[in-house]
């Protein structure tokens, strides 16, 4: 083998600090990753470390492309991809460690390091919080402290190293900022990032089958945050529409395909007063927008309404958007049903659910009209022993006669299945509603946050005359989930009930202090996009902002930057300290009265002024010594201070 | 002359290194009689990676010079006496075939010691010269198709009488280039002679004596060297006197970038080994001489007699910024 292979441990000083940085740079990746990742990258890292240190050779090329070729397929087997962010990251985690096991030199050092800036900027692909910042700042810190590590030499303490790293960032940060602010932005994006589709789960699916699944996750991740201009309404009223479900197979409610169907806003007759109000929706990557019920108009680019009045984007909502919404609480929709829709709403599979179909007919029965009947539903939800509960136990074949009779307990969408289905045995058209309900009101922001666990099922059945109307058959069973919401329940000691253990107030405090925080940072800084930034550009006083104007701005910004750090620096380095021992020395050899020749040495010169000046010998001596370590030796200041002190007390 | 300003921010195991290399020089001067100078100028030159010319008349120490280096550091040593019929392969090696196994098998020749003395270098054909040659610009030696790398660290110290002696093929200046330092030893002083002829057998001694530092210290101390800081106005200096060689009226041929770069390194390890805290003025007047000397090429109608007094010239017009 032609290359060399051994190591001299002139590595050594060095090496700790790459391989901290890339520890660092890959801590954000390692909840996402398979565990061998992190072990095998420990690994290869102390391994590496050992044979710096023990100055013993590195694996031969067939041992690593064994390695690669490993790695590579662990990664394929465990993603069965490689492309996206996961894997790629994955991937570039193994090599990160796999070129450990080939860093000879310096150079192979520096690729280190980018892979490491790398790997820090990936984690942005996943996720971006306010925490995000500081991390960014530490590991880019951390990096540029290993890269002066490695070039500096060895005696330079490690807190200087840092301070250089810091400052170097404090240089290019203005540069950055103006790059965020300036660069257009435009609304659709060039590029999209690719989405980690494993893990995007969060949000409502788009199927119902109460029973199947038997217990729900109380998820306080946020769905979207919602400001109000002018009064937030009552919680009863907060009931955030998303999408409606309308087909019923006796286990499963189904919808249509978010973008099928005649937009149907035209259906919608609005009274009353408006609430209008913009929404900061957590990204689902679904195509359902939220609004409350009744939406009427909004400002969402490619957003229909659909036949049953569910909003939906035409692309999946991948990235944090913001919207403004006017919505109307008293409304009418749909007061001319045709034959042909209203048996739609009325299909019930053929011989499921016999009892509760047999049971809701006796019911109308005795009831004078619809109306009446469906109050005595709600009534019996509310009198008889129903329970609100968020584990339920399974249903089995059935599922809504299992439910009613049986085990009488479950949570909204239970209670939605159940109502719909008797509405529609005695002929009443019915459907279903998924979307949220609630919200909890954040003081410190004014603003309403909407976690995953509000999500709700209601319904609504269509009246002759009135159109559809909403039911909330969960709010007669327990009226507490609606008027105070599911996290005020929650930690109103109802929470108990559930299982859960109760959080400490301050804790709860903390929580809307931080998440207030972060509506702040979405709002300012995530969500600084082209609307933002055209309002930014008109407050500072461009008036018509378009992306030359921006551009030609950020050139300017960029180059007044630059030479203004330049002139700084300049500054800083324009009187070397060193200049000032020639000054002290040029004074000393005055006053020694002797000429130096021309080449002739600090120390050749003291030799003969030693002997020839008025000056005593010790102190000639002393002041070339102190002259020589200050203008050529050290950067040690103190050098110059007792050069300065020693010229100064000649006589 | 007080030094307050020696290394002192030394990180612990760099004493070790120090006390060494301040052994090694003791040692050596203990054989090599008041050649300080020289001694120091000879540690320099390894300890900046260089190989090393010494050009002398026979008898002045050439050869104990370059074998108490071996010794004193703890190098593994040979000596290659160059002869007018010496071969490339007497130098590198040669396969043998072995009867019993039925292949060859490479024989390393000399070169493959961490200190190589080539004595004589200039009695050798050209073609024995440049197997040396190659081999000090490589670290690596070709033979048979395959590439072999040199024991590390490695050093030659070539020897060469003065070129007026007759049966010499006398090194071309492209290839004295890569020699860093060329010194002279020149008579020892009075006092030295005689106790020379009285003192005992400088090679009996050279047989008493132990390794001062070990190459894995070396190597150290040549990293250790190569970080000595020069100061803006000490490599303004350097190019002042490259500059000076240049465009002298006295010098036909000045020196190279490379040139300017073999003194600036030669310039630090020689301010490591006078512990100063940086690269002075005076490191680098006193290895200039043994830098320049050999890569100048003098003008044709100088009235400068050696290369030293060329030098002392250079050194004499350029002012120190």
């Amino acid at each position: 083998m032609a290359r060399p292979r051994g190591t001299d441990g002139s590595l050594l000083p060095s090496l700790p600090w790459t391989l901290a940085a890339l520890a660092f740079a890959l801590a954000p990746h390692y909840q996402f990753q398979p565990i061998w990742i992190t072990i095998a990258f420990i690994a290869c890292g102390a391994w590496r470390y050992t044979i710096e240190k023990r100055r013993g050779s590195l694996p031969s090329v067939w041992i690593r492309a064994f390695l690669a070729l490993v790695c590579f397929l662990g990664v394929l087997t465990t993603y069965s991809t490689i492309s996206g962010v996961g894997p790629g990251s994955a991937l570039l985690a193994i090599m990160a460690a796999l070129k450990l096991l080939e860093t000879r030199k310096r150079r192979d050092q520096f690729v280190l390091l980018f892979i490491a800036i790398f790997l820090v900027m990936s984690s942005l692909l996943r996720e971006q919080y306010l925490w995000s910042l500081p991390y960014l700042m530490l590991a880019i810190l951390l990096i540029m402290t290993a890269w002066i590590r490695m070039s500096a030499d060895a005696t330079e303490p490690a807190r200087q190293s840092f301070a250089t790293g810091g400052r170097l960032i404090l240089y290019a940060a203005p540069i950055a900022i103006a790059m965020w602010i300036f660069f257009p932005r435009i609304s659709t994006p060039f590029w999209a990032v690719p989405i980690d589709t494993s893990t995007a789960t969060s949000g409502l699916s788009d199927t119902m089958s109460p029973g199947d699944i038997s217990s729900l996750s109380l998820s306080d991740a946020v769905a979207f945050r919602v400001k109000f201009e002018g009064a937030i309404p009552e919680p009863r009223l907060r009931y955030w529409r998303g999408l409606v479900l309308h087909r019923f197979n006796g286990r499963t409610w189904s919808g249509n395909e978010p973008m099928i169907g005649k937009r149907s806003r035209e259906q919608v007759s609005i009274r009353g007063e408006p609430t209008r109000y913009e929404v900061t929706l957590e990204p689902t990557h679904q195509q359902w927008v939220f609004a409350l019920d009744m939406p009427y108009s909004w400002t969402l680019s490619n957003t229909f309404m659909g036949p049953q009045q569910q909003l939906a984007r035409v692309h999946p909502i991948d990235q944090r958007i913001a919207y403004d919404a006017v919505s109307y609480s008293e409304y009418s929709i749909d007061t001319d049903l045709s034959n042909y829709m209203r048996t739609w709403y009325l299909r019930l599979p053929e011989g499921s659910n016999p009892r509760t179909l047999k049971f809701a007919q006796e019911m109308r029965r005795s009831a004078e009209s619809d109306t009446e009947f469906i109050v005595s539903v709600l009534e019996r939800f509310t009198n008889e022993e129903y329970f609100y509960t968020l584990k339920p136990p399974p249903l089995g074949s059935n599922p809504v006669d299992r439910f009613l009779f049986d085990t009488r307990r479950g949570f909204c969408e239970h209670y939605a299945s159940a109502f719909a289905v008797m509405m529609r045995a005695v002929g009443i058209p019915s459907r279903i509603v998924l979307g949220y309900q609630g919200g909890e009101l954040n003081p410190l922001g004014g603003y309403l946050i909407v976690r995953q666990a509000d999500a709700h099922a209601w319904t609504e059945v269509w009246l002759e005359g009135a159109g559809w109307r909403r039911v909330d058959p969960t709010a007669a069973v327990a009226p507490e989930r609606v008027n105070s919401g599911i996290s005020a329940a929650m930690f109103g000691g109802f929470g108990a009930a559930w299982g859960l253990a109760t959080p400490s107030l301050l804790l709860h405090r903390l929580t809307l202090t931080w998440d207030a925080l972060n509506a702040k940072w979405n709002e300012w800084v995530l969500g600084y996009g082209p609307d933002n930034q055209d309002k930014f550009m008109k407050w500072l006083g461009m008036d018509d902002p378009d992306w030359r104007k921006m551009m030609l701005t950020l050139v300017g910004i960029v180059i007044a930057l630059t030479l203004l750090v330049s002139v700084l620096l300049m500054l800083r380095y324009r009187s070397p300290p060193r200049d000032r021992a020639a000054i002290l020395y040029g004074r000393f050899v005055r006053k020694t009265g002797i000429e130096p020749a021309i080449g002739e040495t600090p120390d050749a010169f003291a030799d003969r002024a030693a002997t020839d000046s008025p000056l005593p010998a010790a102190t000639v001596r002393t002041i070339t010594a102190s002259y020589l370590d200050a203008r050529y030796g050290s950067l040690d200041p103190a050098a110059l201070g007792r050069l300065e002190e020693e010229v100064s007390s000649l006589r | 002359m007080q030094r307050g300003s020696t290394i002192e921010k030394l990180p612990v195991g760099k004493d070790a290194q120090r006390v060494a290399l301040e052994n090694a020089r003791k040692a050596l001067g203990s054989i090599i009689l008041g050649k300080d100078r020289q001694i120091t100028l000879a540690l320099s030159c390894l300890l900046a990676r260089g190989h090393l010319l010494i050009e002398d008349l026979p008898g002045l120490g050439k050869t104990i010079l370059a074998q108490s280096l071996a010794t004193v550091l703890g190098l593994s040593f040979c000596r290659i006496q160059f002869t007018s019929d010496l071969l490339p392969a007497d130098i590198v090696g040669v396969s043998v075939f072995r009867k019993d196994s039925g292949e060859f098998e490479f024989q390393p020749g000399p070169i493959f010691s961490q200190l190589v003395l080539a004595d004589e270098v200039n009695r050798a054909t050209p073609k024995a010269q440049s197997a040396l040659l190659e081999a000090m610009e490589e670290q690596q030696v070709s033979v048979d198709g395959n590439t072999r790398a040199l024991p590390e660290p490695f050093f030659v110290v070539a020897t060469q009488n003065p070129a007026d002696q007759i049966g010499t093929f006398p090194l071309p200046e492209s290839q004295l280039d890569r020699f860093l330092m060329r010194l002279e030893l020149g008579y020892p002083d009075e006092a030295n002679e005689r106790e020379l002829i009285t003192g005992d057998d400088r090679r009996e001694m050279l047989r008493n004596i132990d390794a001062a530092t070990t190459p894995e210290v070396l190597q150290a101390l040549q990293r250790s060297a190569a970080r000595v800081r020069m100061s803006e106005p000490l490599v303004d200096y350097i190019q002042a006197l490259v500059r000076q060689t240049r465009e002298s009226p006295h010098i036909e041929i000045g020196l190279s970038p490379r040139g300017a770069r073999a003194l600036a390194a030669a310039a630090k390890a020689y301010a490591f080994v006078e512990r100063h805290s940086g690269v002075y003025p005076d490191d680098v007047q006193e290895v200039f001489a043994s830098i320049a000397g050999h890569r100048l090429k003098p003008a044709g109608n100088t009235n400068f007699r050696s290369a030293a007094e060329l030098c002392q010239h250079v050194l004499d017009s350029v002012d120190i910024p």
